[in-house]
């Protein structure tokens, strides 16, 4: 099987990469671009529908410090997809480097349980779950932000921090009134 | 144009004065100049109606529903058919088939030939306000009917046929809204274009970089080898009747059914080909595009009957 391992290649100076995992292949372009813009630290992304990578990149492929899957909550292919793919990922990565960034969670046609479902996935891998708002480019600003803080831990890049450490702020926690019947 | 909108303009049409008819049409700007010109003011009202949904009709080609029928079996001299020759023809043969028709035939700028048929029983005139409209393109097997009931269907087919030379029209299963997109879609079959190399974008930053670039566009490639590119005619559905029989050798009462079962899935959208051009694209269906979805772009059809033992039909 091949499988993504974190710490399998040296890192590079002042560089952070990370890997946007996303079924529809649409809101991670965006997210890239606004990404690279970043100044302080090289940002380098890369960009895959689903995991497993095809082994022929492998060589040319730097370190991979962060991996995000995006998952539109109004897509249930989008969410298999993103559960698929949490197979071809070393455990290594479960430690802080992986994240969730889920989309349309205000949408009318979420089906329900859909956001439940993430949350249980979430909460079991010890991961943080961002939401990310898609359509204009003030969200995909924010959300790049947001990532650009968890990957320059995730990249050893802010000292006394690791990305261990900043994730057990972050992982994301079930409410404990989940099992009260919810308004909607 | 629906049966409301016509009664409700041959109404006003009857409360106009005649005098005052000509500025009445002029004060609301639909018609184009030309066209007011046309029209003859001395013709009786019911006449000028008559012609005024036949002229919306001609303009707005997408509404109503329109059939496909494709001519079989030319005889040799079917490609010399010429108009004038043609529009003799077919008005003999049919009204040879049935008294009391009136047929109007036109001949548009982009080569279709427009027929208006208007059919009158043994009591009544001939009633352009429900007339049948035929578009056909000359040296073309293919023609387009909106409008036909199944009484006069035969005798319209057999003129047809019969002022085209040909031997044998048969329905094509090719039906809709959009005749524009009916006609693109069939007349394309002639003149399909395939790309021989796909353009790949230039990497614009090296900092960014799609990891499975070469199945994506793979992908795109033979998306874009089943449907073609650049704009697609707007069909806007297609039907599938599936008929299997019931197989479970455990189960006799069912298995001893004579009747098969019959499943239809429908598709429609507002362009339909663009839409599942996206979803080979995007990997929502595999690629390579099968040929159930591909037979419609290729074969012009979008009406399918799929049987146990034929998989496309």
């Amino acid at each position: 099987m091949s499988l993504l391992k974190p710490f399998s290649k040296l890192p590079d100076l002042n560089t952070a990469n990370i890997l946007l995992v996303e079924n529809e292949e649409q809101f991670q372009q965006n997210l890239a671009n606004t990404l690279v813009e970043e100044t302080a630290v090289t940002v380098t992304v890369r960009l895959a529908k689903s995991l497993p990578l095809p082994m022929e990149n492998d060589e040319s492929r730097p370190r991979i410090d962060l991996v995000v899957f995006i998952i539109n909550l109004t897509s249930d292919k989008s969410f298999e997809s993103a559960k698929a793919s949490l197979k071809y990922l070393d455990p290594g990565y479960f430690l802080g480097k992986v994240c969730f960034m889920a989309t349309n969670a205000r949408h009318a046609s979420v089906r329900t349980g859909c956001l439940d479902a993430l949350r249980q996935l979430a909460v079991s891998l010890h991961c943080p779950l961002l939401f990310a708002e898609d359509q204009t480019p003030v969200g995909a600003a924010s959300s790049a932000r947001r990532l650009l803080t968890i990957l320059k831990v995730a990249s050893g890049l802010v000292p006394n921090t690791t990305a261990l450490y900043l994730s057990n702020l972050t992982r994301c926690t079930m409410p404990p009134d989940i099992d009260q019947p919810s308004f909607d | 144009m629906d049966n409301l909108a016509k009664h409700l303009l041959q109404r006003l049409m009857r409360r106009i004065p005649a005098s005052m008819l000509k500025s009445t049409l002029d004060k609301w700007g639909r018609l184009t100049a030309e066209k007011r010109k046309s029209l003859d003011f001395t013709q009786s009202k019911w006449t000028i109606t008559q012609e005024l949904v036949a002229l919306y009709v001609t303009e707005n080609p997408n509404q109503g529903m329109w059939h496909t029928f494709q001519l079989l079996d030319p005889e040799d001299d079917a490609h010399s058919v010429e108009l004038m020759q043609f529009k003799e023809q077919f008005k003999s043969h049919l009204s040879e088939l049935k008294r009391n028709v009136s047929v109007k035939i036109k001949k548009h700028t982009d080569e279709a030939v427009w027929i208006r048929v208007a059919w009158g029983d043994g009591l009544s005139r001939p009633n352009h306000l429900k007339a049948t409209y035929v578009v056909h393109y000359l040296q073309t097997p293919y023609v387009f009917v909106n409008a036909l009931s199944s009484k006069n269907k035969p005798l319209l087919l057999q003129a047809l046929t019969l002022s085209t030379k040909h031997q044998q029209i048969k329905a094509a299963n090719l039906s809709g809204q959009k005749l524009t997109a009916l006609r693109d879609l069939l007349m394309r079959q002639y003149q399909q274009v395939f790309p021989t190399k796909y353009p790949s974008p230039l990497p614009e930053k090296l900092r960014i970089e799609k990891v499975q670039a070469e199945a994506s566009a793979s992908r795109h490639r033979m998306a874009g080898e089943t449907f073609g590119d650049g704009m697609l005619p707007a069909l806007q559905s297609a039907f599938f009747q599936l008929e299997t029989k019931f197989k479970d050798p455990t189960n006799e009462a069912m298995t001893q059914r004579d009747e098969p079962f019959i499943c239809s899935v429908k598709f429609s959208s507002s362009n339909l080909l663009e839409s599942l051009r996206h979803c080979a694209s995007s990997g929502i269906a595999s690629t390579p595009v099968t040929p159930l979805l591909s037979s419609i772009p290729l074969k012009g059809r979008n009406y399918f009957v799929i049987t146990d033992n034929v998989p496309t039909a």
